[in-house]
C-alpha cells in the first residue's frame, strides 16, 4: 500500500480546496466530507478509506454513500482477480523491497501453522540478494517469523561440495537462512552430491507434493530468460532433473570461480519449468538493463522454450517486479499499461493481491450453491400455478441399426433417378461443349 | 492432525550458542558474521554444516551490538600476576604454588588472556625441577571454568648473557658448553621429555654450546627464542639457522641496532639464513654479505626459499619501548609481531611496593615496575595485554584485526598451537574475547 495516512490526509485537503474554489459544488463537498468522517470512524484502516473519501469527493455521481461504497468494494474485488501483474519500480532496491513486503504480507495472511505451513520456493543469484536482505531486516525487526515456513530451493550445482562458497547451500545460508528463525529441517535444497541424482530429483518432486505444492515460488531470470537452470530449449513441461548448463551460463558464472571456466560446474540439478508453474503463485524479480531483452521476450513475445520464463504467460497468478532499466526493451504502450493498472489500483485504495481463498472461495461456493440448489417452493399448500397433468411418455424405441437409405420413403427417390442408377459415362470435356455454330 | 513440520518450540537442546551482530577477526579484516560455538565440545562450529547436516539451531542467540569478537589473547611472557610469581616457591610449599597458579588463571581470564606461557626468570635448577610440572599445558583435560590455561612454560634463562641479564640475578646464570646435557641438568630430565611442560626457552645464542642446545631443543618440539643476548647480527643468524624462531622482547636486553652491525634486530631485515635448518653449525656462520650491508644481493638471491624471519615479542606498555620502535619492528615483519606484557607479580594489584626475589623489592606505579636496589631499573611491567594492544593500535595505526593478530594468531603460530588457538576457524577452541573499539573491555 503506497498511501500513508498522512498522504491521504493531504490529498483529501487538496481535494477539499478544489471544491471550495468551485462554489456551486461547495455544499456537496461538505456533504462528502461528512461521509468521509463517518467512514474513517468505522474503518480500522483510516488511510484506506481516506482514499476512498477523496474519490467520493471527486465523484460526480449523485448516488447514496452506501451505494458508492458498495460499488468500490466490488471494483476492488474484481480488480484483485486481475492476473499477469507487472510492477515497475525505479531501481533494484525499491523493486526488491516491494517483493519482500509482498512475501511477508502473503505469509502473514496465510497464517501458517505446523499443521499447515507456508511452502515457499526460493531462488539464488544476484537479483534476490536484496530481497533476502529486506526479509532479514523485517525478521530482525520482529515483523515476520519463518518458523512455520517450508522452503524449496530452485537449483544446486552438481559435484561441488556443499560447503563450497559458491554452492547454493552456502548462498542461502549466508544471505538468508543463518539470519532468520527457520528450522533447518524445513529447508529443502537439491543435493548435487547425491549418489543417485535422478532419485534425488524424483524425491524432490514428491516432497513438494507431500507439502501440498508450493504456495509462492520466488524466482529470478538470467539474461537469456532462463528460470532456475531451465536453459533456453528446456521443455516447458519439464520437471526436476539433472541439467547441463548452457555455455552462456558457464561463462556468466565463471566470475564466481576465479574466471576459470574449468572450475565452473557443468551440470546442475534444477526444478523444471512445470514445477515452477505448478506453484499457486509465481513472483519474479528482474532488474538491470542486461535483462531488458529477456523481459521483453517473456512479456511481449509468445510462449517460447527459448525464453523459458515466457511460460509464465500460462500461469494464473504471476507477478513480475522489475526496475526501470529492465523495461528498456518493452514498448512504451506496455509499460504505460501496467503502470496505469497499478496507479488505478492505488487510487482506488487496494493493492493487486492474489485473490485469497477467504475472499473468492466463500463467494464462489455461495454462487455454486445458489446455482445448484433447487428453487424453493412455497410450502403453505396454496399454488399459483395450475397442477401439471401427469403425462406418461411413450417408451423410446430400441435402436435398430439400418441403412440410411432404408429410411427414405420410396416416393422421394424419383428425382434421383437417372443420376444415381445410370452409369456415369466418362466423356471428354470437349464432347459436352456444343460445337460452335458456324 | 499430524504436523507437517516439527514443532519449533518442542525441539531438543543443541547446546549451541550463536553470537550475532558482531565483527569477527578474519585475516586482516573485521567481518560482520555470526559465530557458533558448542558448549558441549567447547569448540567453534562450522555453522553452515551443523545447520544443514545435523539440522541444529542455536539454543541461545547473543546479540553483541556490533562488538568485536577476537580469538582469546595469548601472552607468551607472563612472569606472574595478582601477587603470584611463577618463579617463586611459596614458603607454604608446592600446594600453595598450585593454588596460586589456579588463582592467576581465574583472574587472568578477566583480562581477555585465555591462554599464556607462564614465564620463569632465571632460577636455580631446584626451582625448575619443582615448579615446571605445575605449569604443563592443560591440554584436553582443560576445565573452562578454571579460567585461563597454560600452553606450557616459558623458561627465560638461565642460559643468557650476564651482560644483558636485566633484573635476572647474574650469579645464577649458566652456560651449556655440552649442549643438551647441560640443559637437562638445569631443567630436569622429565621436563625435557615429551610431552614436556616447557614450550619456550629463551637463551643467548652467543654462549658456548647454545647453538647445539637450540638444535636439540627444536628436535624436542620446544621453541627456542633469542633473548637477553649480546649477539651480533651474525651470531643471531646462527641462532636462527640452528632452529630459533623467536626473539624475546625485541630491543630490550639486547645490543641496540647499530648501522654497521644491526645485531639481533637485524634478523628482521633478512631473508632466511643461507644454511638450511637441518644442518646446524656450532660456530657463527660466515654469512654472505659483509656486516655493514645485510641486504646484499648475495644474501637475497642465494636464498629464494621461504624467509625465516623470526617472531618477536614487543613489550608495548609505553615504557619499555618508544612507540616508533614498535612501529619500526612491526613494519619490518608484520606477521611476526607478538605483543607481550612481561608482567610481574604486582600486575593486577594496587600501586605500592612489593617484595620480590631474594629480598629485593619492586615498586608498582600504574603500569611501570621498578626494582628498588637497581636504582630504578625497569622490572617487567604490570600492564594488561589489552592495554598493550591498545597502545600498539594507536601507535601503528594499523587495522584493528592486524593489531589483534599480534596477540592471537602470531603467538599461536609461534607456540605451535595455531590449529586450535588464536583463530576463529571451525574446530578451534572457543576462547573468545569480546571488545569494543573505544576501549577494550567486556570480556567473556
Amino acid at each position: 500500500m503506497a498511501w500513508t495516512a498522512r498522504e491521504a490526509e493531504s490529498c483529501w485537503a487538496q481535494a477539499l480546496q478544489q471544491r471550495k474554489t468551485a462554489a456551486p459544488r461547495l455544499a456537496k463537498a461538505q456533504l462528502d466530507q461528512a461521509a468521509y468522517r463517518r467512514a474513517r470512524q468505522r474503518s480500522p484502516k483510516p488511510w484506506l478509506d481516506a482514499v476512498t473519501g477523496r474519490l467520493m469527493a471527486s465523484s460526480a455521481v449523485a448516488a447514496g454513500n452506501a451505494e458508492r461504497a458498495g460499488g468500490l468494494a466490488s471494483i476492488r474485488q474484481s480488480c484483485r482477480k486481475r492476473k499477469g501483474r507487472l510492477i515497475i519500480r525505479d531501481d533494484p532496491p525499491t523493486a526488491s523491497r516491494y517483493i519482500a513486503d509482498y512475501i511477508i504480507e502473503r505469509i502473514k495472511s496465510f497464517e501458517p501453522t505446523p499443521e499447515n505451513p507456508f511452502v515457499l520456493g526460493l531462488p539464488t543469484g544476484s537479483s534476490p540478494v536484496l530481497i533476502y536482505r529486506y526479509l532479514v531486516e523485517k525478521h530482525k525487526a520482529g515483523e515476520i517469523s519463518f518458523r512455520n515456513v517450508v522452503t524449496f530451493n530452485m537449483d544446486e550445482y552438481v559435484g561441488i561440495p556443499r560447503e563450497h562458497p559458491e554452492s547454493y547451500h552456502s548462498f542461502m545460508y549466508k544471505h538468508f537462512f543463518s539470519h532468520v528463525d527457520i528450522d533447518p529441517a524445513n529447508i529443502n535444497i537439491l543435493n548435487g552430491n547425491a549418489p543417485d541424482l535422478e532419485a534425488e530429483c524424483i524425491g524432490y518432486e514428491e516432497k513438494i507434493k507431500k507439502f501440498g505444492g508450493i504456495e509462492l515460488f520466488l524466482g529470478g531470470i538470467g539474461p537469456d530468460g532462463h528460470i532456475a537452470f531451465n536453459e533456453p530449449g528446456s521443455s516447458l513441461k519439464s520437471r526436476t532433473r539433472v541439467k547441463t548448463l548452457a555455455y552462456d551460463t558457464i561463462l556468466a558464472n565463471s566470475r564466481f570461480f576465479g574466471n576459470d571456466l574449468s572450475q565452473v560446474p557443468r551440470m546442475a540439478l534444477t526444478v523444471g519449468v512445470q514445477t515452477v508453474l505448478d506453484a499457486r503463485e509465481v513472483v519474479v524479480i528482474i532488474t538491470g538493463a542486461h535483462k531488458a531483452l529477456a523481459l521483453q521476450k517473456c512479456i511481449e513475445g509468445g510462449v517460447n522454450h527459448m525464453w523459458t520464463l515466457s511460460s509464465l504467460q500460462l500461469h494464473p497468478h504471476p507477478l513480475i517486479v522489475v526496475d526501470e532499466d529492465a523495461t528498456l526493451e518493452l514498448q512504451v504502450k506496455t509499460v504505460k499499461y501496467f503502470k496505469s493498472i497499478e496507479m488505478v489500483a492505488n487510487e482506488l485504495g487496494f493493492v493487486q493481491t492474489l485473490p485469497t481463498a477467504a475472499s473468492t472461495g466463500v463467494k464462489r461456493s455461495a454462487i455454486v450453491e445458489e446455482l445448484h440448489s433447487p428453487k424453493e417452493k412455497p410450502t403453505n399448500g396454496f399454488k399459483l400455478e395450475a397442477p401439471k397433468p401427469n403425462i406418461s411418455r411413450s417408451v423410446t424405441p430400441e435402436l435398430v441399426p439400418d441403412r440410411m437409405a432404408s429410411r427414405i420413403p420410396d416416393d422421394t427417390t424419383w428425382n434421383l433417378q437417372g443420376v444415381e442408377n445410370e452409369d456415369t459415362s466418362f466423356l471428354r470435356m470437349s464432347a459436352r461443349v456444343a460445337p460452335l455454330s458456324g | 492432525m499430524p504436523s507437517a513440520i516439527r514443532d519449533y518450540e518442542a525441539r531438543s537442546k543443541s547446546g549451541i550458542t550463536k553470537f550475532t551482530n558482531c565483527l569477527l577477526v578474519k585475516g586482516d579484516d573485521l567481518v560482520n558474521e555470526d559465530l557458533w560455538i558448542s558448549s558441549v565440545t567447547g569448540k567453534i562450529l562450522h555453522s553452515q554444516e551443523v545447520f544443514y547436516d545435523q539440522q541444529l539451531i542455536p539454543d541461545e542467540i547473543i546479540d553483541l551490538g556490533g562488538r568485536i569478537i577476537s580469538p582469546g589473547f595469548i601472552d607468551v611472557q607472563l612472569n606472574g600476576a595478582y601477587g603470584f610469581d611463577f618463579s617463586v616457591i611459596p614458603e607454604e610449599g608446592m600446594s600453595a604454588y598450585g593454588k596460586g597458579v589456579r588463582r592467576v588463571n581465574k583472574s587472568l581470564i578477566k583480562t581477555g588472556v585465555t591462554s599464556y606461557l607462564p614465564t620463569i626468570t632465571s632460577q636455580t635448577p631446584e626451582v625448575y625441577h619443582k615448579v615446571l610440572p605445575f605449569l604443563a599445558p592443560s591440554g584436553a583435560s582443560r576445565d573452562p571454568t578454571a579460567g585461563s590455561e597454560s600452553l606450557g612454560a616459558h623458561c627465560e634463562g638461565p642460559f643468557i648473557n650476564p651482560t644483558k641479564s636485566g633484573i635476572h640475578d647474574p650469579s645464577i646464570l649458566l652456560t651449556c658448553p655440552r649442549g643438551l646435557p647441560d640443559l637437562i641438568d638445569c631443567y630436569g630430565a622429565s621436563n625435557l621429555t615429551p610431552p614436556c611442560p616447557i614450550r619456550l626457552i629463551t637463551l643467548a645464542p652467543e654462549l658456548p654450546g647454545a647453538l647445539q642446545a637450540t638444535t636439540a631443543l627444536t628436535a624436542l618440539g620446544i621453541v627456542v627464542s633469542i633473548g637477553h643476548s649480546d649477539a651480533s647480527y651474525e651470531e643471531a643468524r646462527a641462532g636462527i639457522a640452528a632452529g630459533a624462531t623467536m626473539i624475546t622482547h625485541l630491543f630490550n636486553a639486547m645490543r641496540p641496532l647499530h648501522h654497521r652491525n644491526p645485531g639481533i634486530f637485524g634478523l628482521l631485515g633478512t631473508a632466511s639464513p643461507s644454511s638450511p635448518r637441518s644442518t646446524p653449525t656450532s660456530t657463527p656462520t660466515s654469512t654472505p654479505g659483509t656486516p655493514g650491508t645485510p641486504g646484499t644481493p648475495t644474501t637475497t638471491t642465494s636464498t629464494p626459499s621461504t624467509p625465516q624471519k623470526p617472531f618477536f615479542g614487543l613489550i608495548a606498555d609505553g615504557t619499555h619501548l618508544h612507540p616508533t620502535s614498535t612501529t619500526l619492528a612491526h613494519a619490518a615483519h608484520p606477521r611476526g609481531c607478538i605483543l607481550v606484557t612481561d608482567a610481574m607479580s604486582p600486575a593486577g594489584l594496587p600501586n605500592g611496593t612489593y617484595p620480590w626475589h631474594h629480598g629485593a623489592r619492586i615498586t608498582k606505579h600504574d603500569a611501570l615496575l621498578t626494582l628498588d636496589r637497581s636504582g630504578g631499573r625497569i622490572a617487567g611491567s604490570s600492564a594488561t595485554l589489552v592495554a598493550c594492544v591498545d597502545n600498539f593500535w594507536n601507535w601503528t595505526g594499523v587495522a584493528v584485526a592486524v593489531a589483534l593478530r599480534a596477540v592471537t594468531e602470531a603467538p599461536a603460530r609461534m607456540a605451535g598451537v595455531w590449529a586450535r588457538k588464536g583463530r576463529l576457524g571451525c574446530a578451534a577452541d572457543a576462547d573468545l574475547c569480546v571488545l569494543r573499539v573505544e576501549e577494550g573491555g567486556g570480556f567473556l
